[in-house]
């Protein structure tokens, strides 16, 4: 990808975003009887949006990524490095671990697909064991035994504890969570 | 005479003893989210919400408000110690605190971190006490527009005083505010931007956003760079470290004018509808290091560099409770979740509160100066404890979090809609993170964001579409002036760089 347009990117999609969202901000029509609409908030910000989006994305082609002023935050001792969370590079940081990231990913969303159906008990004892594993920690045994006394752990701990209602799942699964909880003394 | 017998009842409440064990336990986990990798202040009170959820209101606020408060200072051991910051906050303590300690002086660095924790965590719940029910009355006067340009202002603070560009917090606020306006307007009852999904049409609920972004999107961001912590050094090096001393009554009295500074910085950035304890520490790092007497030498190891930094993150806490029990205007991330818990019990915070429900006020109040002297003991006997808890894996730690952040935000409706929020906006945080896009002005937004329309609208359906009438009422005009000063002055500022970048308007190739 040109250097250029890696700078812009993040801004470029989201001054399309403001497009986008203006665009569906025109289809919110009500009877105000002369008076200020609904629309008008939603619309003055993405109008300011896309407006900052056309600024930053201008700077950049004009001015590159050398610098990024900031807030009073970015104060620092002289001769230090910059804080946590000042200035970084424009392009952003790559992830030197895209692989655990998409793994990452990919649990996270999986986990909130699959939980309806499978239920909390059996959906937290697979990604617990899983989701260290796809960080790194390669202990197979450890990684089970954390997974199934950890979901047991947190039933225990939201259930009896909290007292808050966890998805039990669907069908089988349901039936399996059920008897699962009440192995655990939950009813 | 009578709102001391209201505080002294409220220090009965919370020293009875099932109150008090939630006192404790909330300044032990509040402790342990500031220490533990991967976990950060604002996540860990978030985390514990769904376990007031049953409770009664009073214990919810103790607990909750004991984690904010101990929260503050955990980090300030690893920092110092073994220069692993455990809140953004801690920063400033790395260039002084473990300076220090690379000088065999870590002691007594963690000594002077605990004195201006105390210090300007008392100081700041003395203030607290003092302003919350003036400011209360005040509010009571206000209308629309004053509630509009409070909140303007504290929008407008949070990006002015944000770390990174000012232009992408600016926009980070403006996705906020829009995700705010997500599903049926308040006053017209039209759907916005819901496109016809029921769950959007409930709208998102500002705790999803934070959960979500703060909570998944940081473990991804970790994940991302492997779960790598910076060097935690051996064991048996440690060990030796483990204590604090306390500084000399002549030195602490030499450093009263770096005391004073930071607890003050604390207090008022604190009191800014937004700005919570990170900013405050950089801030008053900063006023250390331009006016302080030792000025010149921080970052080498001066105390004062300690001073300033903590005694300015524990003081934000009392000045931002200030808003939210007054005007029901949260002050930081935390504030915004004690927000939730009140209106979880059916409760909400502002003026109407110090007249219906004294006693959960009073209690909040006790609750800050009982969580500062705990905290301080806490932070001076449980070190070895406390660092114990970094060799947790970080892989294992940020699994239970990501599980812990589904059920919190779960548990609030009973909506499984909830989870697929969630897991957007922990992506959307993960991007945030990538591309430099601070991510409170987004959050930030999202809960101010119902606040600054309903004033804004009201405002203007009351004095017939009349805008000038924000600049006309004594109270709203001076806010939105210093705010919108205040923001030109920021813009200017990023003007003159990109200016001073391009010497004699050349452009720079990237």
């Amino acid at each position: 990808m040109p250097v250029k347009l890696k700078l812009i990117l993040p801004h470029a999609v989201m001054l399309a975003f403001a497009a986008w969202l203006y665009w569906v901000s025109l289809r919110i029509e009500v009877d105000t009887g002369g008076r200020i609409g609904p629309a008008v908030w939603p619309k003055a910000i993405i109008v300011i949006m896309a407006l900052l989006c056309a600024f930053e994305i201008a700077r950049r082609l004009l001015a590159g990524a050398a610098f990024m002023p900031g807030g009073l935050v970015t104060s620092k001792p002289p001769g230090k490095a910059a804080p946590v969370g000042a200035a970084k590079d424009m392009s952003g940081p790559i992830a030197s671990h895209p692989w655990k990231l998409a793994g990452g990913v990919a649990l996270v969303v999986g986990y909130v697909l699959v939980v309806p159906l499978v239920g909390f008990v059996i959906t937290t004892a697979v990604f617990l064991a899983v989701f260290p594993w796809v960080g790194g920690l390669r202990r197979p045994v450890l990684a089970a035994v954390l997974g199934v006394a950890g979901s047991f752990l947190l039933v225990v701990v939201f259930m009896r504890v909290a007292y808050i209602s966890l998805p039990l799942g669907e069908g089988p699964f349901k039936a399996l969570s059920i008897a699962l909880i009440g192995l655990l003394g939950v009813s | 005479m009578d709102a001391l017998l209201q505080l002294a009842g409220g220090f009965a409440d919370v020293l009875s003893p099932l109150n008090f064990f939630i006192l404790a336990v909330g300044l032990v986990l509040g402790m342990l989210v500031a220490v533990l990798p991967g976990l950060t202040l604002v996540m860990g009170v978030v985390l514990a919400l769904p376990f007031t959820y049953k409770m009664g209101v009073a214990p919810a606020l103790i607990l909750l408000t004991a984690m904010y408060v101990s929260g503050t200072y955990g980090g300030a051991i690893t920092s110092i110690l073994f220069r692993i910051p455990g809140e953004p906050m801690d920063v400033p303590l790395l260039w002084d605190g473990y300076a220090m300690t690379r000088r065999g002086e870590a002691a007594l660095a963690l000594g002077w971190s605990l004195v201006a924790a105390f210090f300007g965590g008392i100081a700041s719940a003395i203030v607290m006490v003092l302003l919350a029910r003036p400011v209360a009355s005040l509010a009571l006067t206000f209308s629309s527009p004053e509630y509009f340009a409070i909140v303007f202002f504290g929008l407008a603070s949070v990006v002015t005083l944000s770390g990174t560009s000012l232009v992408n917090a600016l926009i980070s606020l403006c996705l906020g505010l829009l995700i705010a306006t997500v599903g049926v307007d308040s006053i017209y009852g039209v759907d916005r931007f819901a496109f016809g999904l029921p769950f959007l049409q409930d709208g998102i609920e500002f705790l999803l956003v934070m959960v979500g972004a703060y909570g998944v999107g940081e473990v991804l961001t970790r994940m991302a760079a492997g779960f790598e912590s910076e060097a935690v050094e051996g064991a048996a090096e440690r060990q030796g470290r483990w204590r604090t001393a306390f500084p000399r009554w002549a030195d602490m009295l030499r450093m009263k004018a770096t005391f004073a500074r930071g607890t003050l910085t604390g207090i008022i950035v604190g009191i800014v509808p937004g700005a919570g304890a990170t900013v405050s520490a950089f801030v008053a790092y900063g006023l250390e290091h331009q006016y302080g007497k030792n000025g010149k030498a921080l970052g080498t190891g001066a105390p004062e560099g300690i001073v300033a930094a903590k005694s300015a993150a524990t003081a934000s806490v009392g000045g931002a409770l200030v808003p939210l029990l007054a005007m029901g205007i949260p002050g930081s991330g935390a504030t915004a979740i004690i927000l939730a818990a009140f209106l979880l019990h059916g409760i909400q915070p502002g003026p109407q509160v110090f007249a219906n429900s004294p006693e959960l006020v009073n209690i909040v109040f006790a609750s800050v100066f009982l969580g500062v002297i705990g905290m301080c003991v806490l932070g001076y006997f449980a070190i070895k404890p406390l660092c114990k808890v970094l060799d947790a894996p970080e892989a294992i730690v940020s699994a239970f979090v990501v599980v812990f952040c589904f059920v919190g935000a779960f548990a609030a409706r009973n909506n499984l809609s909830d989870l697929y929020v969630i897991a957007a906006f922990g992506v959307i945080g993960f991007l945030f993170e990538r591309y430099n896009f601070p991510i409170a002005p987004l959050v930030l937004g999202t809960i101010l964001g119902p606040l600054a329309e309903n004033n804004f609208m009201t405002t203007m359906v009351s004095f017939d579409n009349d805008w000038t009438i924000f600049f006309r009422r004594p109270i709203s005009g001076v806010v939105l002036v210093l705010a919108i000063a205040g923001l030109m002055w920021s813009l200017l500022k990023t003007l003159l760089s990109l200016r001073k970048a391009s010497p004699n308007g050349q452009t720079q190739a990237p």
